[in-house]
């Protein structure tokens, strides 16, 4: 697990202290979540389908809780209500989540949301302008950026990820992989300190995901990543954290936990073909 | 499902597609317009507006024929409705039931010949451009451009969808397919259901407040976020 950090550092990047969450048919999603991440670093969240893995990112911008019934009950959810996203819902309980030291709550959340870029899986799901230009600049504008400025910023972040080319062009032209990138230049542009990664190399051929990953790379921004690629994680990041059915079971680094077989196929996940291969040989 | 035709032939087509969008806009208005005041029985006006879009589709390069069966297409719903105000119409005992129906339906079609020519001479992304710029409620247009984008989406999910229907489907009639095409349609919308809550929680991701904002006009405060 992760060290306490002395008194005089920098607050964690993300922290998240005991979270909970619901879902609004009662199954519950996250049963104690306990992750902290220091600035900087590239964390790694692995484990099965249904593990919690995208519900635990959805809460760090403040995105859950506040749909439906969740956390409107005693001991469901963490009690946020941000504007826009819960429905007559006023109370608002001790917060789980900090971002930089603020509290993913209420009053923070326009700035959470500067502070923490959010990419979803599916490219068709964030891309819904349509340009590719518009779609980029969506974020500067609701950031308050004047136009020139914002369509600056967009074709700066364009140019980032190789698509400047393509800032006329409506989304369904691009390929999948171009999506995903357009999708990326639109969190960018937001200029977000944490980034929050939902399997960013599924569905991409080999070609797309070696670009995309050498992209992620160059992204100086604390950055949790949640996937099933375990070769990209032995690639890219500094720590894993495994999660199922609602916990992290282990926090460490990727060798040690990725390593432990035992661990690994009791928690529905495999060795990196890259072990394998190496422990075969060896 | 195509839906290329929807993106216009841009600057391939004739002089009617180079022609501004705001100018068409304002003109297949004014041209609806003043079909529809034209009187019951006046044959006149309405054979000048039907030479001038006669005179327009030739100018525009569109096939009449692709025009005329497009009008034929919507010809049935008119034809029913004007049988059925005509008769009760308070022109009817002046100039009779026949000429009251033809007038309604003559109306129907050159608007509608108008609007579909409008149509096929101008991407739907100028029409929202030109709506924007004659002040259509922000929040309307932003819903017809989100509209634009997901058609795209769900026509690939619904072509999709209709060939893993087709691969498990062994019946030879079309008319035995239709309830599972029902259903098909059933399951897209509970998909896209699913879908618009994605894409709300996308656009909240990055800021979204519930003011629409573009890149296209000028510098507006009122659409600034609160600091």
């Amino acid at each position: 697990m992760t060290e306490p950090l002395p008194a005089d550092h920098p607050p964690a990047a993300v922290l998240v202290r005991g979270l909970t969450y619901r879902y609004p048919d009662g199954r519950e999603a996250l049963r104690g979540v306990d992750l902290e991440i220091r600035p900087g670093e590239t964390v790694a969240l692995v484990g099965p389908n249904g593990a919690g893995k995208s519900t635990l990112l959805l809460h760090l911008n403040g995105l859950l809780p506040g749909r439906g019934a969740s956390g409107s009950a005693p001991g469901i959810g963490h009690g946020h209500d941000l504007p826009g996203i819960g429905k007559g819902r006023k109370r608002e309980a001790e917060p789980s989540v900090w971002i930089d030291g603020m509290p993913v709550d209420d009053r923070h959340g326009p700035e959470i949301r500067r502070r923490v870029g959010l990419l979803f899986q599916d490219p068709d799901d964030q891309m819904f302008s349509p340009t590719v230009i518009e779609d980029v600049a969506f974020g500067p504008l609701n950031l308050g950026r004047r136009k020139a400025e914002a369509k600056r910023i967009a074709l700066e972040c364009l140019e980032r990820v190789d698509l400047a080319d393509a800032s006329d062009r409506p989304p369904h032209h691009l390929s999948f992989g171009e999506r995903k990138r357009a999708c990326l230049a639109g969190v960018l542009a937001c200029e977000p300190t944490v980034l929050v990664l939902d399997e960013p190399t599924a569905n991409l051929d080999p070609r797309s995901r070696r670009k995309f990953s050498a992209l992620i790379r160059s992204l100086p921004a604390t950055k949790l990543i949640a996937t099933h690629d375990l070769e990209f994680v032995l690639e890219q990041c500094d720590r894993v954290a495994l999660l199922d059915a609602g916990r992290v079971v282990a926090d460490g680094d990727p060798e040690t936990i990725l390593g432990n077989e035992a661990l690994m196929e009791a928690h529905g996940l495999e060795l990196p073909l890259s072990m394998r291969l190496g422990r075969a040989i060896s | 499902m195509r839906l290329d035709w929807l993106e216009g032939p841009g600057s391939a087509g004739g002089p009617l597609h180079r022609l501004d969008a705001r100018v068409k806009l304002a003109a297949v208005v004014g041209f609806v317009l003043a079909v529809v005041l034209v009187p019951m029985g006046s044959w006149r006006p309405l054979g000048i507006a039907g030479m001038v879009l006669a005179g327009l589709v030739g100018l525009s390069g569109v096939a009449p024929s692709l025009l005329l069966r497009r009008i034929a297409a919507l010809m049935p719903v008119v034809v029913v409705l004007a049988a059925v105000i005509a008769p009760t119409h308070p022109k009817a005992s002046a100039l009779g039931a026949w000429a009251v129906g033809g007038t309604i339906v003559a109306k129907n079609a050159l608007t509608i010949g108008a609007i579909l020519l409008f149509a096929r001479v101008t991407c739907f992304r100028s029409v929202l451009g030109a709506l924007s710029w004659f002040r259509v409620p922000p929040a309307l247009v932003a819903t017809l451009h989100l509209m634009y984008r997901y058609l795209f989406v769900l026509s690939d999910q619904l072509g999709r969808m209709a060939r893993a229907r087709r691969s498990r489907s062994f019946r030879r009639s079309r008319w035995a397919e239709w309830p599972l095409g029902a259903g098909l349609i059933a399951a897209l919308m509970l998909r896209s259901f699913e879908r618009g809550e994605r894409v709300h929680a996308a656009m909240l991701a990055r800021g979204w407040d519930g003011t629409v904002r573009s890149l296209d006009g000028p510098d507006r405060p009122e659409t600034l976020p609160p600091t």
